[in-house]
């Protein structure tokens, strides 16, 4: 399911202008939206979840359009979405919020509804707590309670937004793969400012600040805007000025440092091999 | 909206709090009044029949323990924003008026199960001791005419005042408008007690069910033909509010009551549409 954004803009009430004239295409399969807080992912997934109206320009969600009643019911039957902070009711257990949520999303058999959430509860892993309250859950179990309720309906789109956060790392090496696992034949909007979320899950991505598109094509392309722009450096003397130091680990009696930069940072400096990290850095320095 | 109707239905009753609250209010009045407060007699001859008597355990039934339902069902509504639920509600085809309408409903017949239940085991009780299978019958049509009504105000009422403030406050507020508006003598100050806007059983106790041929006399009322009437209160301002009661005055009342309910739910439901942005 194709996702085509053109012109958008979001004004918040009290003038923050969240997103700023945004033109991008999402195709199917696993695409990812880097960000620092605050450059407006989650407001972006918002408006393709139908919850806020944009201020301005269109949004077609498999050539449904968003802002329209219709078009939005349309996108909303075949979506799954995760906000960023998903709240749960304390006091059902995994399986009956899971039910609610089947039944509003119009999953109307019982036997079809249960099947259903016995499988998305054997792949998030949940069936030995399915009849625990949700109140005793903890971050990680919730967020794949998150990601179950999001998959109920066999969404053709999936809205992530930021579902790592608070992982620890087992848990989130599980959920990337199994978010990759899921974008197969749908489309996988993965938001994050985790830079090795995306590395790890997405051929593609788009990185957002304060509102406007500053990157959008292949993990590839953003890991060779660093390159030969890398550099390490061991020195038992002062940080090196130039740049910018990404790393700083203890070598021996100095440290070793990981340096962005056009140039080499000084006469001992090795050029490394770039990362993803790396070309979002590179891409965010001011007056690059 | 069956789905939001049964499971708010589940998740309020399963509240240990509802069950602890109500539990309370009935230990307190038994303790009050030496019985249960619903098989009260009021004094005259109205525990002689079965009709007269399931009438007297309404009106005692929908005098004080609304506070209670209220109070419990104030946080019912605001609580999907408070745990974080909406943005997942909103974002399935279920609308909101459908799952308004389910919350409401759910939520208020769960909070008024043990109301019910009170009210049906003192007409059981009363069947069984003065020997009226009769009360059973009467008790359902009461329930239905005179404290279904009442609720459905006050649930509406109850969930749609915390969104304008936080449920604590709505709570207290709630128990002073329900002395000043269901409880105080009409003489006392300008109120709207004992009027059609108020969520009292009477005017279809008097006017529907033939209540005021039971009743005794006070002393300075001299008895019309057909019994006592429910109505203006001598000297009492607002008495527009309190026409004498009659079969279309109780109706009207049932009326007044769901119209006023469907309108502040209706308010609840702009006031959601108002603050998505
Ligand atoms: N409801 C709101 N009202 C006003 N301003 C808002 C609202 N929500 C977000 N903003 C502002 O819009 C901008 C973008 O916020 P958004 O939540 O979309 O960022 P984000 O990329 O998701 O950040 P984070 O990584 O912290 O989640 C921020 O400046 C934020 O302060
Ligand atoms: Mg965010």
């Amino acid at each position: 399911m194709r996702i085509e954004i053109s012109r958008l803009t979001k004004t918040y009430k009290g003038g923050v202008r969240a997103l700023d004239g945004l033109d991008l295409d999402v195709p199917t399969g696993m695409y990812g939206l880097l960000g620092s807080n605050g450059a407006g992912k989650t407001t972006l997934m918002r408006i393709l979840a139908g919850l806020l109206r944009p201020t301005s320009g269109t949004v077609r969600v498999g050539g449904h359009d968003i802002t329209a009643a219709d078009g939005r019911l349309a996108v909303q039957r075949t979506l799954g979405y995760l906000p960023q902070s998903l709240g749960v009711y304390p006091d059902l257990t995994a399986r009956q919020f899971l039910d609610y949520i089947a039944l509003l999303k119009g999953l109307d058999s019982r036997p079809s509804r249960r099947r259903r959430i016995g499988e998305l509860l054997e792949t998030v892993a949940l069936t030995p707590d399915a009849d625990r309250r949700l109140k005793g859950f903890s971050g990680g179990m919730l967020r794949r309670v998150g990601i179950a309720q999001a998959l109920l309906a066999d969404p053709r789109l999936l809205v992530v937004d930021e579902p790592t956060t608070g992982l620890d790392p087992e848990e989130r090496i599980r959920f990337r793969i199994l978010l990759s696992r899921l974008a197969g034949d749908r489309t996988v909007l993965l938001s994050t400012h985790i830079v090795e979320d995306v590395a790890q899950t997405c051929r593609s991505l788009a990185v957002l600040d304060k509102g406007r598109l500053v990157f959008r094509g292949e993990v590839g392309e953003l890991v060779s805007r660093a390159e030969r722009r890398v550099w390490t450096l061991t020195t038992s003397g002062p940080a090196p000025s130039q740049g910018r130091i990404v790393a700083a680990l203890p070598e021996g009696a100095g440290t070793r440092y990981r340096v962005i930069t056009p140039t080499a940072p000084g006469p001992s400096a090795q050029p490394a091999e770039p990362t993803l990290e790396d070309g979002y850095l590179a891409l965010m320095e001011p007056g690059r | 909206m069956i789905a939001t109707f049964r499971y708010e239905f589940r998740m309020q009753i399963r509240r240990p709090v509802l069950w602890i609250v109500y539990g309370l209010t009935f230990a307190v009045t038994v303790a009050g009044f030496g019985h249960t407060y619903l098989d009260l007699n009021l004094g005259g001859d109205e525990g002689r029949e079965p009709r007269p008597a399931m009438i007297v355990s309404a009106i005692l039934l929908t005098s004080l323990l609304p506070i209670v339902y209220g109070c419990l069902l104030a946080d019912r509504l605001v609580r999907d924003r408070r745990l974080g639920m909406t943005d997942v509600l909103d974002t399935t085809p279920a609308g909101r008026t459908g799952r308004l309408a389910g919350k409401y409903l759910g939520v208020c017949a769960a909070t008024a199960v043990p109301l019910v239940l009170a009210y049906l085991g003192r007409a059981a009780a009363y069947a069984v001791t003065e020997g009226e299978p009769a009360a059973l019958g009467w008790a359902a049509v009461i329930l239905v005419t005179t404290v279904v009504p009442a609720l459905l105000f006050v649930g509406a009422l109850a969930l749609a005042g915390p969104l304008l403030m936080p449920p604590l406050l709505f709570r207290v507020l709630f128990v002073v408008y329900w002395f000043w508006g269901n409880i105080i003598p009409a003489t006392m100050m300008p109120t709207l007690s004992h009027s059609i806007l108020s969520a009292n059983s009477q005017y279809v106790a008097y006017g529907l069910l033939g209540f005021g041929h039971y009743r005794e006399l006070p002393p300075n009322v001299i008895l019309p033909p057909g019994g006592i009437v429910y109505g203006p209160w001598p000297g009492a301002a607002l008495n527009f509010l309190r026409p004498e009661a009659s079969p279309a005055v109780a109706l009207l009342w049932i009326g007044v009551m769901i119209a006023l309910a469907a309108a502040v739910l209706l308010l609840a439901r702009l006031h959601t549409a108002r603050t998505e942005s």
